[in-house]
């Protein structure tokens, strides 16, 4: 597809989101918030695994403190929801910048371990917080009603891709590519590899806090078992690799095409519904490891050949 | 005597390897400085201190007479120092013309900072180092002597100043060599300073205005090619075997 027709495109999904509570069910509409913040979280790990290389499995700690940010504003000192959203972005950020520095030396497997401790350490943390409800959590007070939630999460997804759109054309992106395609080549042409990867960490703490924020007033409910969950952080993994890492609409296009999965899974076959959504992960590995947004691109030329020469390329 | 880089006593140990020994040269601006010397002599790694892929032991690094040695590699690029790897390093998901685009993005100070001027840009190296009707593929699928011409192309979209180029002509043919050594001196020409690592002893010759012989880290020999050609302890070292 040509660029202007993939924006007329995505438009076009924009306005039907948008259109959704005039017409479908409370559960539609229900359905549509989970779909379109796990679309934002997909999209913005999509900027430091997908653009930058680095699979950070930290960014539910930043959904996690973008939740808290809000909870703690609005149950502890009784400030408007837009402050919590801003206290939960402030501290992802300097989370970010802290933790960046030294674990964003590591690469691969050992960056994905690290992160992975990082949400155990702030579960650990949080529930000895008093402020944040220990480990019982926060209650937080009753929100206006779905259609607001919606169009908050549309357009924080809008932005998110956006930025994403921005990453892809230009300078700062380029220099996140290249440290993804090989770092110390990178260096050696002039870019500055370490600020570039916190700064990419630090913007995808940025969109991932403000999803974590909306969902947490959305749910009004928050401990830390459901705010720092490493699930959720696989799941924007699977989402982002489904659609495909490193392209502009991939992984929104995988969290929708994923949540739609599990959810007629779910609601069809009750018990069997995780085994054939880890069969539909697996067949899609192996069929096309490069994401939907590959398929969309190189199907046409290669035809049903496109599969084929994906298991051959990508064999162990 | 204007000296665009200036080693001095420039030392590099890995845990108990010497790799460098005590190295002082100086390379004049629009100069061509061959570097040669048997396997394992150290060129690799005096490269690499140069361009900051390695950080000294012991030494000084001066460019344009200021010390770089502490520098980041990236700061050296920005001021003006590209390399090109012996073992290459493309970028193998991006296209051939986005390799070089990179290069003109970032690279010494005054490189392009748009996209579109980018690319205009790298057209122009990948035609200059005739590489262009590969602009669009991927950089891994590009062959070998094609690779050489990207590592290329990509150092010289940074509009260096000085360029440090590892063994680019290995693995070539006769006419793929005659070609890039023509592409090196159009370069030059262009007022640009060069360090060559290179094995083709022919190139090396009709290409350098000065040699440097390195062998176990130390240099051993230094000055017009054909003095140091017949240099006793250089042919000892290095061609020993063939001219004996």
């Amino acid at each position: 597809m040509k660029p202007a027709l993939k924006f007329i495109f995505a438009a076009l999904v924009v306005g039907g989101f948008a259109t959704v509570p005039s017409w479908g069910s409370a559960v539609l509409v229900q359905f549509g918030i989970n779909a379109l913040i796990l679309a934002t979280l997909a999209q913005s790990w999509n900027i430091i695994g997908g653009y930058t290389g680095y699979p950070s499995f930290g960014n539910s700690v930043f959904y996690g403190l973008g939740g808290y940010g809000v909870a703690i504003a609005l149950v502890q000192y009784q400030l408007p929801f837009a402050v919590g959203l801003i206290l939960g972005v402030v501290l992802a950020v300097l989370f970010a910048f802290l933790l960046g520095l030294p674990v964003l030396r590591l690469r691969g497997h050992y960056f994905a371990i690290a992160t992975l401790g990082l949400t155990e350490v702030m579960t650990a943390i949080v529930s000895n917080l008093e402020i944040a409800g220990r480990n019982v959590g926060l209650i937080l007070p009753l929100a206006k009603g779905d259609t607001l939630f919606l169009e908050l999460s549309l357009a924080l997804l809008v932005v998110t891709t956006l930025a994403v759109a921005w990453i892809s054309r230009s300078r700062f992106g380029f220099g996140l590519i290249a440290i993804r395609e090989n770092e110390v080549a990178a260096a050696v042409m002039g870019v500055n590899t370490t600020l570039y990867k916190i700064l990419a960490f630090a913007l995808c703490a940025v969109f991932s806090a403000l999803a974590g924020g909306i969902h947490a007033y959305w749910i009004t409910y928050l401990d830390p078992g459901s705010a720092f969950d490493v699930s959720l952080n696989v799941r924007m993994i699977i989402m982002a690799v489904f659609g495909g890492p490193g392209t502009i609409f991939g992984p929104a296009l995988g969290a929708f095409a994923l949540a739609a999965i599990s959810e007629i899974l779910a609601s069809k076959i009750t018990s069997l519904a995780s085994i054939f959504f880890g069969v539909v992960i697996v067949v899609a590995i192996i069929f096309m490891p490069r994401g939907v947004a590959d398929l969309a691109q190189n199907f046409r030329r290669f035809g049903w050949r496109y599969f084929q020469e994906n298991i051959k390329a990508h064999r162990v | 005597m204007d000296n665009i880089l200036e080693v001095r006593n420039l030392t590099k140990r890995f845990h108990g390897l010497l790799a460098i020994d005590r190295i002082t040269f100086a390379l004049e601006r629009n100069q061509i400085l061959g570097l040669i010397g048997p396997n394992g002599a150290g060129k690799t790694t005096l490269v690499s201190l140069v361009s900051g892929t390695l950080q000294p032991t012991e030494g000084s690094v001066l460019f344009e007479g200021k010390p770089i040695h502490r520098l980041a590699g990236f700061r050296r690029a920005l001021l003006g120092i590209a390399r090109t790897f012996q073992v290459m390093r493309p970028f193998p998901g991006l296209t051939v013309l986005d390799n070089v685009a990179v290069g003109a993005l970032f690279g010494a100070a005054g490189s392009t900072r748009q996209l579109a001027a980018a690319r205009e840009d790298a057209n122009r190296w990948l035609h200059f180092v005739g590489l262009d009707h590969r602009a669009r593929q991927r950089a891994d699928a590009l062959g070998g002597p094609d690779r050489k011409r990207l590592e290329l192309a990509k150092a010289l979209a940074m509009r260096p100043k000085l360029l440090l180029l590892d063994e680019v002509m290995a693995g070539l043919n006769p006419v793929e060599i005659e070609e890039v050594i023509t592409v090196i001196k159009k370069v030059r020409d262009q007022g640009i300073s060069i360090v060559v690592i290179e094995h083709v002893m022919k190139a090396i010759q009709s290409l350098s205005d000065r040699l440097l012989v390195l062998h176990h880290g130390e240099k051993i020999a230094e000055g017009k090619p054909e003095e140091v050609l017949r240099n006793d302890q250089v042919i000892a070292a290095y061609l020993g075997s063939k001219r004996r």
